[in-house]
Parts: C-alpha cells; structure tokens; sequence
C-alpha cells in the first residue's frame, strides 16, 4: 500500500479556483474530504481519479507521480454517487468488469467475484439485473464491482447521498466493517459531517476551493481551526465580544449579553473574538445559582424530545441558544416545559475561543 | 385474441380516430394485396378471382430471386454505411452544447424541407456525367472521361445513403443523449481504455437506439422504387421497381401483389422475430426477478 499525496494541486475552471492544494493520505487510512456543495472536494476526487486535470500541481502514489496518467492506467478506482453500474449487465458481470479486462482466465475470475460478492454479502444477487436492486444493494454491488480489482486507493463519492435517511447509519456501519476488512485506503467526499466523524481516521474541512483544517474528528470538533469549521462540524451556538485580561492570566468576554469568563489556549487572538458552546456542552438550570460562573437568563422557546436527550430553543434577552441534554438526570430535576423561565451555563473550559469571521 | 379485444376496449374514443386511420389506409389495403396474390391475371390486365398460387410459385423463380437478393445486399450495404456516418453524427450531436445542436440537427433536415424529387435531381446535377464532379474532374485533368456514377449501382447506393441518413441519425442520437456519462468514467475507471469502453459499455447501452435506427433505415429502402428508378436507370433493378413494372407496366396486378407480399411478410416476420426477442428478455428478467 502507498502514501497518496496532493502537492500544492491546483485547479481552477469557470469562476471556480481549487486553491493549492497539499495533503498527505497515510496507507489503510479511511480519509474524507467534507464540505458544502461547492467547495471543491468533488473537483479533489475527480483530480485524484484521472477524470480532470490539474492546472498545477503534482498527485503522487507512493513515489510514482500520476498526474498525468488516465483513469484506466492508475490503481484507483470509484464508487460513483449515482453507483454508475452496467445496466446492460448483470450483478456478477457488474463486479467482473474489471477482471474481464485485465483478462483473467474464467475460475479466477469467478473464484474473485465469488470472494468479493460474499464479504459485500451479495453473493444471492449474482444473476439480478441492474434494474431489480434496491438502493443498498446497489451500493454493495458498485463497492464490490471498485474493489475486486483491489485498488490501491478507493473514492466514495457522496455514496450514501442516493440512500434512504432511514437506510443511511446501517448501510454506513456495514461500510465501515468492509473498509475494515479489506485494507485499502479510502477517501469519502460528502456534506454530511455525521457521515464524515462517524467513518474518517482523519478528515479535511473545505470552502470555496480552500482546505480548512485537516484533523482527526475529535480534534476538528473540539478544536475548529474557525467559525465556518465550527459551524459546519456539528451545531453551535455564538457569542461575539471583546476579549481583554481583567487580572493578571485571567481573560473575559465582554459582550451584549454580559462578561463571561474564558480560557485562553496559547494561540494570538484579536480584541473581536468568537465564544463558540456547543450545545451538549450547555446546561439548563431551573433557578439562578452562585455556583455557575457563567450564567445567562432565558426562557424555553420549544423543546424536542428525542429519547436519549431532549433539545431545547432557550430564547434570551436578545440572542437564541441551542441546548442539548441528556435525560440520564431526568429523575432529579422536574420536567421542564415550554415558556418555563430557565439559566444556561457552561463550563469556562468548554467555550471555544476563535477570532470572529468576517461573514 | 380475447385479450386483445378487452384492451381494444380501454383504448379512449381519440385512439379510434387513429385505428380508423391504420385500418382503412393500412390494413385493408395490404389485406386486398394479398387476396390479390392469389388470383389470377387474365387478358388485358383483369383480375380473375381463381385461388392460385401460380403468382408465388413464379416469384420464387431464380430472376426474382436474384433482384430479391440483390435488394436485400444493397439495403443492407446502404443501411450500415448510414451507421458508420450516422453514429459519429449522432454521437457529436448528442455531445454538443444545446446551441449547437439545435443548428446541428436543423442542418441534417434542411434538405428535407426541399421536395424529394428535387433533392435526387439535386443528386443528378452534382453526380451526372455532366454534373458538377465530373467536370471538375475532367477540367483538373484528374481523368479522361467522366466518371460513371449515375446509373449504376453506386449511383442508387448513394441516393439511399443521402436520402436516409436523417431518419437512422435520431434515433441514435436520442438513445445516445439519454446515455449515462457516469457509465462511461465507471467503464474508464475500472481500468477499459477508449475502445473498451466503447464496445463494452456504449455500444451495449444503445443498441436499442441502433436497431430502431437500422430498422427505420432498411424497411422502407427494401420498398423504394423512386431512388433506384432516378438514379439507377435501366441497368439496375431493384425490387420496388419490379413490382412498380407488374402493375403498371405488365398490367399483371395479382403477381406485384405477389412480390409485395412476400416483401411485407418477410418484414413483418422479421419484426416480430425481434419483439420476441425482446420480450423474452424482459420476461426473464422479471423471472428471476420473482
């Protein structure tokens, strides 16, 4: 297995620019590339696929450079959004596309297909046509059909995007666990930022043509490089103000809706910064307490039940929080309801601080 | 035949107007050939209602045999060099941006909008022995004496080539726009350079496309009496024109009849050998589906 490298890979077409471009893909490793429609990842993978050229810069596999070479020359393959399976061609034939052309003789071929159709739990298929399969099993056939042939690389376009919601968290553990088994490396596009933490050893956050962070989705979630990252990653909830250091190594937000104390990590920051809560990192109390350093009065707009933890709009004097609590404390607090007068508070330490964004 | 009916019965009352059509223009005309087929001439051309099948066993007589042979061959031909102009066409059309596909294709039936007559002489003026090519061949000194296109077998092989070539160009091109890209990069990708992909993945997928085509293309170049009879002058019989001569000229309508009979069945034989097939499939298909 290879390191799969973009070195300062630029490209650009229409009013769209890929910004360069540098990333290093470790061998094995599950990487997504995430982002909103238009952000260039698409425009990444298809770099990386042969299926456009590069205005500038350099793909490397190992240490062969493939900038240059066409689809059917490199050891990569893709599993397309749409899956793109031979509709003139049943699901084995499907799947032996690519051993037929690299003219294996018959048993291999069938002992391969045979292999790959079972870890794809599709072996009862063989015989169907294109057309007879549901969404799920389109999707197996298209990964069985880019993996058979065993790719050094494989890219997952937006697979799980043509899938039922319902279908989507089974159809992606049952990825995961073939991933797992079969040792390539694999690199995901989506926009679905559940899809991406839930699947990726690493990913990489883009807008408009520029990668923003590239990071672990422990680190990108709890450490977003900026507002959009954060944003993008999961909910949050903002508040703008002044940063200044009241005493000595201790620092305050000053804004609208009062003085908040924070935790500044090492990095230089403008006086305008971003405190960012995620809303799991945010508590609902029923009275004011002088326990809480950061406290905030507010009133429950709508509250969503779902199970395992309920979601709260709190509505304050001029800005709307959200809340996520899990209910595993349900029995020592009484139900909360919709107009109830609560407090928000949050732990100094959980507050992101980040310059603010000039969106 | 009782399910046939039941439908016929579903249809709604503006599908008659349409079976009304097919029926009286159609049907009854080929059902009145047919009975003809069987009857027999008498002097002076009148039609003697004896059954007989002297009129089929003289069709099969080795002369027209030969000119049925020989119609097929040239059809055949015409309809396959159609393809290989028609299917680049089609293939750039269906690839082009809306703008110049719209200039493409309204180029490919401008012509059409022209008399038919006209065109073939359009064809005479270019192709004559003292049409255009020719004299810029004998003029450039490229040759000593005209060149004998006209009245020849190249000369009926062009005029159906010309004449056809829109008719086998659209069902391509539809077929072929209605394509799926992906399947093309899909093919690319696992490893099927240009020509793999195209003999293993287009072609495959708009082979429905080509056989309407083809279809369109060669039936009505079977009967086509007008082309060979302008362009192929005496020397070249085709069978439109045989029976053309049975009727008109011979005055011996029940053996045209005949000729266009065995012509009409063995088409419609044909097209039903290929629905068959097709409908074979698809039952299949939905077999192991079940």
């Amino acid at each position: 297995m290879y390191e799969l490298r973009c070195e300062s890979l630029e490209k650009s077409f229409g009013s769209f620019a890929l910004q360069p471009l540098d990333l290093a893909i470790q061998p094995g490793e599950f990487f997504s590339l995430l982002g909103p429609s238009g952000c260039g990842k698409t425009t990444v993978l298809r770099l990386l696929g042969g299926f456009e050229q590069p205005t500038s810069g350099r793909i490397m596999l190992g240490e062969r450079d493939i900038t240059r070479l066409p689809p059917h020359k490199r050891n990569i393959h893709t599993v397309f959004q749409r899956y793109a399976l031979f509709p003139h061609l049943s699901v084995f034939e499907n799947v032996a596309f690519s051993l037929r052309l690299k003219g294996l003789s018959r048993p291999d071929i069938i002992r391969r297909v045979d292999k790959m159709m079972n870890l794809t739990e599709i072996g009862a298929l063989s015989d169907r046509r294109i057309h007879q399969l549901s969404g799920g099993q389109s999707q197996r056939v298209a990964l069985a059909r880019a993996l058979v042939d065993q790719p050094a690389v494989l890219l997952l376009d937006e697979p799980f995007s043509a899938l039922d919601p319902s279908l989507r968290v089974r159809v992606r553990d049952e990825m995961r666990a073939i991933c797992k088994k079969v040792g390539a490396t694999f690199i995901l596009v989506t926009h679905d930022q559940e899809e991406a933490l839930q699947l990726s050893d690493r990913l990489a956050v883009m807008k408009d043509g520029r990668c923003l962070q590239v990071g672990t989705p422990k680190s990108i979630y709890e450490d977003p490089s900026d507002t959009f990252v954060a944003s993008f990653i999961g909910a949050v909830n903002e508040i703008r103000g002044e940063l200044s250091e009241s005493l000595p190594g201790e620092w305050s937000v000053a804004s609208a809706m009062g003085t908040f104390k924070v935790k500044k990590n090492g990095l230089a920051l403008p006086r305008e910064v971003s405190m960012l809560l995620r809303p799991e990192k945010m508590r609902l109390l029923r009275q004011r307490s002088n326990t809480h350093d950061n406290l905030l009065e507010g009133e429950i707009q709508d509250l969503t039940y779902l199970g395992s933890r309920t979601e709260y709009t709190i509505r304050t004097r001029d800005n709307v929080f959200k809340v996520s609590e899990a209910e595993m404390d349900r029995q020592k607090k009484r139900l909360l309801h919709h107009r109830d007068r609560v407090f928000l508070t949050w732990k100094t330490e959980d507050a992101i601080l980040l310059p603010q964004s000039t969106l | 035949m009782k399910k046939l009916a039941l439908r016929l019965r579903d249809w709604p009352p503006s599908a008659w107007i349409f079976f009304a059509w097919l029926i009286t223009l159609s049907v009854l005309p080929f059902l009145i050939i047919l009975a003809m087929s069987f009857a027999v001439r008498s002097d002076g051309g009148v039609i003697t209602w004896t059954f007989t099948l002297a009129n089929y066993e003289r069709a099969f007589h080795l002369v027209y045999f030969r000119v049925l042979i020989k119609t097929i061959v040239l059809s055949l031909g015409a309809t396959l060099t159609c393809l290989l102009i028609g299917f680049p066409v089609a293939y750039y059309l269906a690839r082009a941006t809306p703008a110049k596909r719209q200039l493409g294709l309204m180029l490919l039936f401008i012509p059409f909008w022209t008399n038919f007559i006209l065109r073939i002489y359009g064809i005479v003026s270019i192709f004559g022995n003292h049409g255009l090519l020719n004299q810029a061949l004998l003029h450039l000194g490229l040759r000593d004496a005209p060149l004998e296109i006209l009245y020849t077998r190249v000369g009926v092989y062009l005029g159906l080539v010309y004449n056809y070539l829109p008719f086998l160009v659209v069902p391509i091109f539809s077929a072929l726009e209605k394509f799926d890209l992906s399947l093309r990069e899909a093919a690319m990708d696992l490893g099927a350079n240009r020509w793999q992909t195209f003999t293993r993945v287009l072609l495959p997928n708009v082979r429905e496309g080509i056989a309407v085509g083809s279809l369109f293309v060669f039936i009505p170049m079977m009967g086509e009496y007008v082309i060979p009879d302008l362009l192929g002058g005496a020397k070249e019989v085709f069978l439109g024109r045989v029976m053309v001569e049975q009727f008109f000229t011979m005055q011996d309508w029940p053996f045209g009849s005949a000729l266009a009979s065995i012509l009409s069945l063995g088409l419609v034989i044909a097209l039903w050998v290929r629905m068959r097939f097709d409908q074979g499939k698809t039952e299949a298909a939905s077999h192991a589906f079940r």
